[in-house]
């Protein structure tokens, strides 16, 4: 009797296992036929509206440090990345600067951003990714596609210094590549940071100073308005 | 022909008192810094639990008012000690610090924004005041039940406590590294 416990033990184990770890994935030899398929697919959408969930798992603590936000883009090149929850704050970002807001004591505040520069490379290819304008990365990332239940494109930083932090960026999409269903930062070590994009509006009309890097208009408002949008 | 500037009386003595208000601004100013004592942090007990995971948001702000925001998870045993990761907005690790019951500041990451002596220096030290530990050594101050400030010549740290989580860290948190080159 307690054979067939343990050999279900096993297989529950291995199921469990299997779920934690990548589906069932297989590289492509030629990548660029899917990231033309996946710019053609995304070439369609003008602007998006994301609710994601970041959880960052550090070996070090048992549990998944997580926070809640929404993404924002529209074009040409505006984005917005938001925090709401467990801090509240607002990255945003155009073709030309960012600017950050921190609420506290009950208001924003906007900040006077150190290396601004970097945080808008990092915004500028949060937009290029969600616009599936992935080749136009590949002067700074080594670019790999593995396909099954769904697609994960891989992207390894040809820079050491920036691969000593970030070894590799996964971008998961459906089958069908529709959207970007998660992306997952993998650091050197067990490391990692999964954004998961839980609820998406696809061609949202944004209401005006949604992207105002002098007085951005507030998430309930904006929230209110693309939900509304036919 | 540039017209050479004629000082009348009126115009020298305005200036006078200009400069004189100027001195005795710059020196009042002197006075103040060199009498006024620094309010120093003070934690009151038991405003974190001695075991506990404990997330904090902060914006340091630097020489020349450049700002920068950071993720604060701070690990705390009543027994074994203190362990503060930091990181960015997107989760990267800026530093890795333990702090063992001995008083040692052991660096368990740095990064090219912190470096090990910065971290032993200053990031040790607040994570010190930030618990009540830091004696004489915290200038700053308590801005609302869960947001501190800490003000030292180089920069500004103001901290806000977003969530915590009570309950033991696993052991191996607060374990030191076997050798440190230093």
């Amino acid at each position: 009797m307690k054979k067939p416990l343990f050999v279900l033990a096993l297989l529950l184990a291995q199921l469990g296992w299997a779920a934690d770890s990548k589906p069932d994935l297989h590289p492509v030899a030629d990548p660029k036929p899917i990231l033309a398929a996946l710019e053609q697919k995304m070439a369609a959408l003008n602007s998006v509206y994301l609710e994601f969930t970041q959880e960052r798992q550090l070996k070090l603590f048992a549990a998944p440090l997580k926070s809640e936000g929404v993404m924002l883009i529209d074009r040409p090149g505006l984005i917005r990345w938001e925090t709401s929850s467990p801090y509240q704050s607002i990255m945003l970002g155009n073709q030309k600067s960012v600017a950050q807001f921190e609420f506290t004591n009950g208001k924003w505040n906007k900040l006077k951003l150190g290396f601004s520069q970097a945080l808008k490379q990092v915004m500028d290819q949060m937009t290029l990714m969600h616009q599936g304008k992935l080749d136009a990365l590949t002067s700074d990332y080594t670019i790999s596609v593995a396909t099954g239940a769904v697609t994960v494109v891989t992207l390894v930083p040809k820079d050491e210094n920036i691969r000593s932090l970030l070894a590799a960026l996964e971008i998961h999409f459906p089958s069908d590549l529709a959207t970007i269903q998660a992306v997952v930062m993998r650091e050197p070590g067990d490391d990692y940071t999964r954004i998961t994009f839980k609820r998406e509006i696809r061609n949202p009309k944004y209401p005006a100073n949604t992207f105002d890097q002098a007085k951005p208009l507030d998430l309930a408002t904006i929230k209110a308005t693309v939900t509304k949008s036919p | 022909m540039n017209p050479v500037p004629i000082l009348t009386d009126a115009a020298l003595r305005r200036r006078i008192s200009n400069a004189a208000l100027l001195a005795l601004t710059l020196l009042g100013g002197m006075v103040g810094c060199a009498t006024t004592p620094k309010s120093q942090l003070q934690i009151p007990p038991q405003t974190f639990p001695a075991d506990a995971l404990i997330t904090q948001r902060g914006v340091l702000t630097v020489f020349g008012g450049r700002q920068f925001t950071l993720n604060g998870y701070l690990a705390t045993s009543a027994t074994n000690g203190q362990r503060l990761v930091l990181t960015e907005n997107f989760g990267s690790v800026l530093a890795d610090v333990l702090l063992t019951p001995d008083g040692q500041a052991h660096v368990m990451k740095s990064s090219r924004a912190f470096k090990p002596k910065w971290i032993e220096r200053y990031i040790a030290a607040d994570v010190r005041c930030l618990l009540g530990l830091g004696g004489a050594d915290c200038p700053g101050q308590q801005l609302a039940p869960d947001r501190f400030a800490i003000t030292r010549r180089w920069y500004q740290l103001e901290v806000q406590t977003v969530n915590i989580t009570p309950g033991l860290q696993p052991a191996e948190t607060f374990v030191p590294p076997k050798s440190e080159s230093r």
